[in-house]
C-alpha cells in the first residue's frame, strides 16, 4: 500500500515537473480534456480505488468472526483507568488489568464500558475496537505464540489516559488449563 | 457627470463611518472582509501558539512542561480553534470580500448580515478565548465525545464554553451561507450566465449548501448535549435510554462534510490562480464545476468512517468504506485538471504558484493517506494514532493553509493597491514546506509505531523520542516560516509602494476596479458577454468608471444593486441597501447574552435576551419599510426595474428558503436521532408511552393547515383589494391552535428527565412551539404593517415570506404531532 | 432555479438512495431480520438487494430524462453538466452500495 502510494505521489510530482519545461503546444482543449479529464482524473482514479476498495472489502470480510468450536470467550469490561476481565469457562473470576487467553485459538472479547467511551487495543493482535456504554461489541483476536501482549485504551477518556493500559498473556495449553482450574499461573 | 464626481457621489453614498467608529456600524462586504480575515488570521496565530505548546511538550519523554489537565485543554482548544474560529471564518471573510467583487455587484444580498455574522463571530470567539486565558477551557477532544462530556464526567463549565461558544460562531456561518446562497445565485452583474460565472464562485455555492446542511446536526448535537448538562434530560446517557453514539453519528455527520467545507474554497482559490498563473484558462471549466458538485454529496456520504471501531456491522462500514474511495475520485478529476491547465499554459513561479506547488505536493499525499484509513482493516490499527493526526494535517494544512497563504498573495495586491517590496515570502515559504513535512512525515511514521493521539507524554523506552523530536524542532520552522509571512504582509501594508492595477493580468471582475477597491466596487455594473470579462475588455475599468454599464446614475442618493435571473443573468429588479447602521452589533450583543445567561446558568435573564432579541429582529425588518409604490426605476442603458419590495419574490423569500433548507436539516436530524435511539439504543422501548389523544392531535392539525391557508387568503386579498388583514387572522388563529397542541404534547410528555424517549419528544414539541412563535411574531408583524398602510397590492413582497414560514410550521406540527403519537397507537 | 435542481437532482437521489438503504439496513439488522428466511435465501437480502436496484433504475432514467428536449435545460451548460451529474450519481450508486450484494448482512 504504501509502495502504490509512492509511485501514484511520483506519478504527479513528475506531471507536475514537466508543466514547467519550455514547449509550444497546439492548443487542443478537447483533446487535453479528454486525456486529463477523463483519461487520468475518471479512468486512472476509479481503477486504482475499485482494486483498492475490493481488496479492503475482501480482507475485512475474512476478518470477521467465524464461528468455531475452538473458541473461546471472555469478556472486558472498561472504566476511568483500569479494565477486568471475566471469562465464559471460569465464572465469577474476574482479573484486574491482565487478560488471559489461551495462545493459538481464537478468542472472542465481549467488550463494554461502565462509564465513558474507551477502545480495545492490543495492537499485535488485532485492531481496535471500541467499548461503548450500553453497548457489547466482539472482537476476535488471537495470539499465535504464548506470551505477553501490550494492550492499549485507543479513546480519549479523560485525564488518566495515558496511562490506561492493560496487558495480555497468552498461555500455552497447559498454563491455560491451570487458569481455569483458578491456578494463577 | 465625470468619473471624478461619480466617484465622490457614490463614495459619500457608500462609504463607512470614518475612523475606528465605522467599524461598529459598517454593513459595507469590503470592510466586513476584511475584518473578518483579521479576526480569522488572529485566532491562526492563537491556535499555531497552542500547536507550539503541544509540540513542545511532545519534544523530549516525560515533560514536565503541562500536565494531562492542561494538555488537554491545548489539543482540544487547537482543534477547535483552529476548525471553527481559523479555516471556516477565513472562507467567510475571503468570500464576503471577494464574491461581489468578482460577480461585479455592489455588495451582498444582506449587508446587516453579513455584519451580525460577523459580530456573532467576533463575541463567540471571545467566550472561547476568555475559558483559555482563564484556564477553564474545554478538554473533552474537538469532538467532544459524550458521555465523558456529560454531566457526570465533565461537571465543570469548561465544555459548556465549547457547546455554547461554538453554536453561537456557527450563527455567522449559516448567516453567511445564506447570504453566499442567495448572493451568487442573484447578485450577479448583468449577462452572467451559470456558465459565465468566475469558477470561485461556484465552489462558495457548492460550499455554502454545504454549510446549510453539514452544520445543523452538530448545532443539534449541541443542543441536546447543553440541554442534557444542564437541565438532566437524557440524549447521550445509557442507563435512561440515551445513547453515546447518536453524538458521534450526528457530530460526524458534520464533522465530515466539514473538512469539505474547507478544502472546496481552497479548491476554488488553486482553480482560479492557477489559470492566471499559467496564462491560460481553467481545462474543463464545466467537468471542475461537475467535480465540486459530486464532491459535496458524496462527502455526506462518509461519516461512518470516523466510526470504523465503533461496531456498527460489517455491511454497514463497508458502504461508507465504499464511499469514502470513490470521494478521491472528484478529487482526483480536479487534481488533473488542474494538472492539466499547467501543461496547456506556460506557468511562471510567481510567489502564489510556490505555495500551489506547496499544496499539490502535500494534499495528494494527505489524500492517498486518507484512502488508506478509509480501508477498514487499516483504519482498525491506524485509528486514534498520530497516523491520523498527521493525515489530516496534510489535508487541512495541504488542502486549505497553502491555498490560502496563495490566495493572500495573490490578492494581496487588490486589497492594497501595492506591489510587495522585500522578498521575504519566498524564504517564508521554504521555511514553511520543509517545517512541515518534517513536523508531519515524523508523525506519520511514530504513529505507525504505535504513538496514540492526544497522550500528554511517552515512555523513552518506547522508542519514539528522536522521532518526536524531530517533529517538535519542525514546527518551530514551520512556525518561524508562518511569522515570516506575517511580517511580509504587515510591511506590505506599510511600507510597500503603489503597484499597477491588475498585476497578475487577470480576467476575472475584482480586477476591474481601482485598488483599493472603493466602497461601490463598481461605479456602473458590467455587462457580461465572457467568463473573463476583463481579458476580453482591458479597458473594461475605465468604461465602468465613465458609466458605460448599469445602475450609472447615483442621482436619488441611495444603495442600488440589481439582481439576476439565476440561470441566464438577466436583470429582473432593483434592490435598495439599508445604510450604516449600529443594529447588527447591538442585535450580535442581545444574541450574546442569550448564550451568556445559559453559560453561567443565570436562567432568569434568558427570557429577557429572548424578549430583547424578538424586539430588534422586529425593528430590523421594520427598517426596511417603503412608504409608497415606487414603480419601475431607472436602472441605465434605458431600462426600467421594479423595485424588490414590489416583486413576488424579493431577496428575503430567497434568504427564508435557504435558512429553511437549513432549519429543515436541522429537523432532519432530530427525527433520525429518534429513529436511531429507537432503533439502537440500549433500554428501548421506553416504559411509557404517551397517551395518544385525537383532541390534541385534531388541534394541531387544523391549526396547521389554517395557518397555512389564511396566508394564502391574505395573498389573494393583497392582491385584489390591498389588504390582507382578514387572512393573516385566520393564519395568526391556526398558528395559535398550532402553538397550544404542541404545547399540550411538551406538557403531557411523562417525565422528560426519565427516558431519552420522553426528552426527544419534549424537544420535538419544544421544535414546533419555537416555529409557531416565529411565525405568530411574522404574522402579528404584517398585520401591524398592513394597517400602518406599508403594503400595497405593488408593495406585496413580504406576504410570500410569511406564507413560506407558515407552511414550514405546517409541516412541522404534522410531522411532531404524528411521531409522537405514532407508537402509542401501534402499541 | 430548475436549473441549479436541474444540476442537483441525481445526486440528491443517490443521497437519498444510500441513507435508505443504510438505514434499512440498520434496522433490519436491530430487529433481526437477517434471520427470517424463505427457501433458504434470506429475505432481508432480498430486501436490499431491491432498494439498491431500484436506486439504480431511477438513476438510469434520469440520464435521458435530462438530456432530453422536454425535461432538459435550454441552456448547453446545464444541460451537459447535468447529464455529467446524472453519470455520476449512477457510478455512485453502483459503487457505494456494492456492498449489499457482497457483504455479509448482520455481523
Ligand atoms: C500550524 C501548524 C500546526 C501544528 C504544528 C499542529 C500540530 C498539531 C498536533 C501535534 C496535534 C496533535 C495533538 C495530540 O494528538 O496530542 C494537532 C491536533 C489537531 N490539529 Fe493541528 N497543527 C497545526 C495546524 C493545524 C491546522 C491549520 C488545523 C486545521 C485547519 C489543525 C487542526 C487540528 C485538529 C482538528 C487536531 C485534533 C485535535 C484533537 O485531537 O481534538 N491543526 N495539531
Ligand atoms: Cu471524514
Amino acid at each position: 500500500m504504501f509502495a502504490g502510494a509512492t509511485l501514484i505521489l511520483a506519478f504527479v510530482l513528475v506531471l507536475l515537473a514537466l508543466a514547467f519545461r519550455p514547449r509550444s503546444v497546439p492548443p487542443d482543449e478537447r483533446g487535453q480534456t479528454r486525456f486529463w479529464i477523463i483519461g487520468l482524473g475518471l479512468g486512472f482514479s476509479m481503477t486504482i480505488l475499485a482494486a483498492l476498495l475490493a481488496y479492503g472489502l475482501t480482507v475485512g470480510e475474512r476478518l470477521l468472526p467465524r464461528d468455531s468450536a475452538e473458541t473461546v470467550a471472555v469478556r472486558a469490561v472498561a472504566e476511568r483507568w483500569s479494565w477486568s476481565f471475566g471469562y465464559e469457562e471460569l465464572p465469577g473470576h474476574v482479573t484486574e488489568n491482565v487478560l488471559h487467553i489461551p495462545a493459538g485459538r481464537p478468542v472472542d472479547v465481549a467488550i463494554t464500558s461502565v462509564d465513558v467511551v474507551h477502545s480495545f487495543w492490543v495492537p499485535r493482535l488485532a485492531g481496535k475496537l471500541d467499548a461503548i456504554p450500553g453497548h457489547v461489541n466482539v472482537l476476535r483476536i488471537e495470539a499465535d505464540a504464548p506470551g505477553t501482549y501490550d494492550g492499549l485504551t485507543a479513546e480519549f477518556n479523560g485525564e488518566g489516559y495515558e496511562e490506561h493500559e492493560f496487558l495480555v498473556i497468552a498461555h500455552d495449553e497447559a498454563d491455560w488449563q491451570a487458569f481455569l482450574r483458578g491456578e494463577a499461573p | 457627470m465625470s468619473a471624478l464626481r461619480r466617484h465622490r457621489r457614490l463614495t459619500a453614498i457608500w462609504a463607512s463611518e470614518p475612523g475606528w467608529k465605522g467599524w461598529f456600524s459598517t454593513v459595507n462586504h469590503t470592510d466586513v472582509g476584511r475584518m473578518f480575515l483579521a479576526t480569522s488570521f488572529f485566532f491562526f496565530l492563537v491556535g499555531g501558539i497552542l500547536a507550539m505548546l503541544i509540540r513542545a511538550q511532545l519534544a523530549t519523554p516525560h515533560s514536565a512542561f503541562a500536565g494531562p489537565e492542561v494538555y488537554n485543554q491545548l489539543f482540544t482548544m487547537h482543534g477547535t480553534i483552529m476548525m471553527f474560529l481559523f479555516a471556516i471564518p477565513t472562507f467567510e471573510g475571503l468570500a464576503i470580500y471577494l464574491l461581489p467583487k468578482m460577480l461585479g455587484t455592489r455588495d451582498l444580498a444582506y449587508p446587516r448580515l453579513t455584519a451580525y455574522g460577523y459580530w456573532c463571530y467576533f463575541f463567540g470567539g471571545g467566550m472561547l478565548l476568555f475559558s483559555l486565558l482563564a484556564g477553564i477551557a474545554p478538554d473533552g477532544g474537538w469532538f467532544m465525545y459524550p458521555p465523558l462530556t456529560g454531566p457526570i464526567y465533565s461537571p465543570g463549565i469548561n465544555t459548556d464554553f465549547w457547546l455554547i461558544g461554538i453554536t453561537f460562531v456557527e450563527i455567522s456561518a449559516i448567516c453567511a451561507a445564506v447570504e453566499f446562497c442567495v448572493s451568487i445565485l442573484r447578485y450577479r452583474a448583468p449577462g452572467m450566465s451559470l456558465d459565465k460565472m468566475p469558477i470561485f464562485a461556484w465552489y462558495a455555492l457548492v460550499t455554502s449548501l454545504m454549510i446549510l446542511t453539514g452544520f445543523p446536526p452538530l448545532i443539534l448535537g449541541s443542543v441536546l448535549l447543553e440541554v442534557e448538562r444542564a437541565f438532566g434530560l437524557p440524549f447521550f446517557q445509557a442507563e435512561l435510554g440515551g445513547d453515546s453514539l447518536l453524538w458521534q453519528h450526528l457530530f460526524w455527520l458534520f464533522g465530515h462534510p466539514e473538512v469539505y467545507i474547507i478544502f472546496l474554497p481552497a479548491a476554488g482559490v488553486i482553480s482560479t490562480v492557477i489559470p492566471v498563473m499559467c496564462r491560460t484558462t481553467l481545462l474543463g471549466y464545466g467537468w471542475v464545476v461537475a467535480a465540486a458538485v459530486a464532491l459535496a454529496f458524496l462527502s455526506f456520504g462518509l461519516w461512518v468512517h470516523h466510526m470504523f471501531t465503533t461496531g456498527i456491522p460489517h455491511m454497514g462500514l463497508a458502504f461508507f468504506s465504499a464511499a469514502s474511495t470513490l470521494v478521491a475520485v472528484p478529487t482526483g478529476v480536479q487534481v488533473f485538471a488542474w494538472i492539466g491547465t499547467m501543461w496547456k499554459g506556460r506557468p511562471e513561479l510567481h510567489l502564489p504558484m510556490l505555495h500551489i506547488l506547496g499544496f499539490f505536493v502535500t494534499f495528494v499525499m494527505g489524500g492517498l493517506t486518507g484512502v488508506m484509513v478509509a480501508i477498514v482493516p487499516f483504519d482498525w490499527q491506524a485509528h486514534d494514532t498520530a497516523f491520523v493526526t498527521a493525515h489530516l494535517h496534510y489535508v487541512l494544512f495541504g488542502g486549505f493553509v497553502f491555498p490560502i497563504l496563495a490566495a493572500i498573495y495573490y490578492w494581496l495586491p487588490l486589497f492594497t493597491g501595492r506591489t510587495r517590496f522585500f522578498k521575504l515570502g519566498e524564504l517564508a515559504f521554504g521555511l514553511i514546506f520543509v517545517g512541515f513535512h518534517g513536523t508531519f512525515l515524523a508523525m506519520h511514521w511514530v504513529g505507525l509505531l504505535g504513538q496514540r493521539r492526544r497522550i500528554e507524554t511517552y515512555d523513552a523506552e518506547a522508542g519514539w523520542t528522536t522521532i518526536n523530536l524531530v517533529s517538535s524542532v519542525s514546527s518551530f520552522v514551520l512556525a518561524i516560516g508562518l511569522a515570516m509571512v506575517l511580517l511580509d504582509v504587515l510591511l506590505h501594508f506599510v511600507v510597500a509602494v503603489r503597484g499597477r492595477r491588475n498585476p497578475w493580468h487577470a480576467g476575472s471582475l475584482e480586477w476591474a476596479m481601482p485598488a483599493p477597491p472603493p466602497a461601490y466596487n463598481f461605479a456602473s455594473l458590467p455587462v457580461v458577454e465572457t467568463r473573463d470579462p476583463v481579458s476580453s475588455d482591458p479597458h473594461l475599468a475605465v468604461r465602468l468608471a465613465r458609466g458605460e454599464g448599469w445602475l450609472a446614475d447615483p442621482a436619488l442618493d441611495r444603495r442600488e444593486t440589481l439582481t439576476v435571473e439565476p440561470s441566464s443573468g438577466t436583470p429582473e429588479y432593483m434592490v435598495i441597501y439599508p445604510g450604516n447602521t449600529r443594529l447588527p452589533i447591538v442585535f450580535a450583543a442581545i444574541t450574546g447574552l442569550f448564550f451568556l445567561s445559559l453559560l453561567i446558568k443565570v436562567y432568569w435573564l434568558t427570557p429577557i435576551a429572548l424578549a430583547g432579541i424578538a424586539t430588534v429582529g422586529w425593528r430590523w425588518v421594520w427598517s426596511l419599510a417603503q412608504p409608497v409604490d415606487l414603480g419601475p426605476q431607472e436602472a441605465g442603458r434605458g431600462e426600467r426595474l421594479p423595485v424588490s419590495g414590489e416583486t413576488d419574490r424579493a431577496p428575503g423569500w430567497w434568504g427564508s428558503a435557504f435558512l429553511l433548507a437549513a432549519d429543515a436539516t436541522f429537523f432532519g436530524s432530530l427525527l433520525f436521532g429518534y429513529a436511531f435511539l429507537w432503533t439502537v439504543a440500549p433500554g428501548w422501548p421506553p416504559p411509557e408511552l404517551l397517551e395518544p389523544s385525537l383532541l390534541e392531535l385534531g388541534v394541531g392539525l387544523a391549526g396547521a393547515l389554517v395557518a397555512s391557508i389564511g396566508m394564502r387568503i391574505a395573498i389573494r386579498g393583497n392582491r385584489s383589494r390591498g389588504t390582507g388583514v382578514a387572512g393573516l387572522a385566520v393564519a395568526l388563529t391556526g398558528t395559535a391552535a398550532a402553538a397550544l397542541a404542541v404545547a399540550s404534547l411538551m406538557i403531557r410528555v411523562p417525565a422528560p428527565a426519565g427516558h431519552a424517549y420522553d426528552a426527544t419528544l419534549f424537544v420535538l414539541g419544544g421544535y414546533a412551539l419555537f416555529h409557531a412563535a416565529l411565525a405568530g411574531l411574522m404574522q402579528t408583524f404584517l398585520i401591524v404593517r398592513v394597517r400602518r398602510g406599508f403594503t400595497s397590492p405593488a408593495r406585496r413582497a413580504e406576504f410570500p415570506i410569511v406564507c413560506l414560514w407558515a407552511d414550514y410550521l405546517a409541516l412541522v406540527t404534522i410531522l411532531v404531532l404524528v411521531v409522537a403519537h405514532l407508537p402509542g397507537w401501534l402499541a | 432555479m430548475t436549473d441549479v435542481l436541474r444540476i442537483l437532482v441525481a445526486p440528491l437521489v443517490w443521497l437519498a438512495a444510500f441513507s435508505g438503504v443504510y438505514g434499512l439496513h440498520g434496522v433490519g439488522c436491530a430487529f433481526g431480520w437477517a434471520d427470517v428466511e424463505l427457501l433458504s435465501i434470506s429475505l432481508f437480502r432480498v430486501a436490499l438487494l431491491a432498494a439498491w436496484g431500484a436506486a439504480v433504475l431511477l438513476q438510469l432514467s434520469l440520464i435521458p430524462t435530462l438530456g432530453s428536449n422536454r425535461f432538459g435545460s435550454a441552456a448547453p451548460f446545464v444541460r451537459r453538466t447535468s447529464v455529467a451529474l446524472a453519470w455520476v450519481g449512477l457510478v455512485a450508486t453502483l459503487w457505494t452500495l456494492l456492498p449489499v450484494a457482497v457483504m455479509s448482512a448482520c455481523d
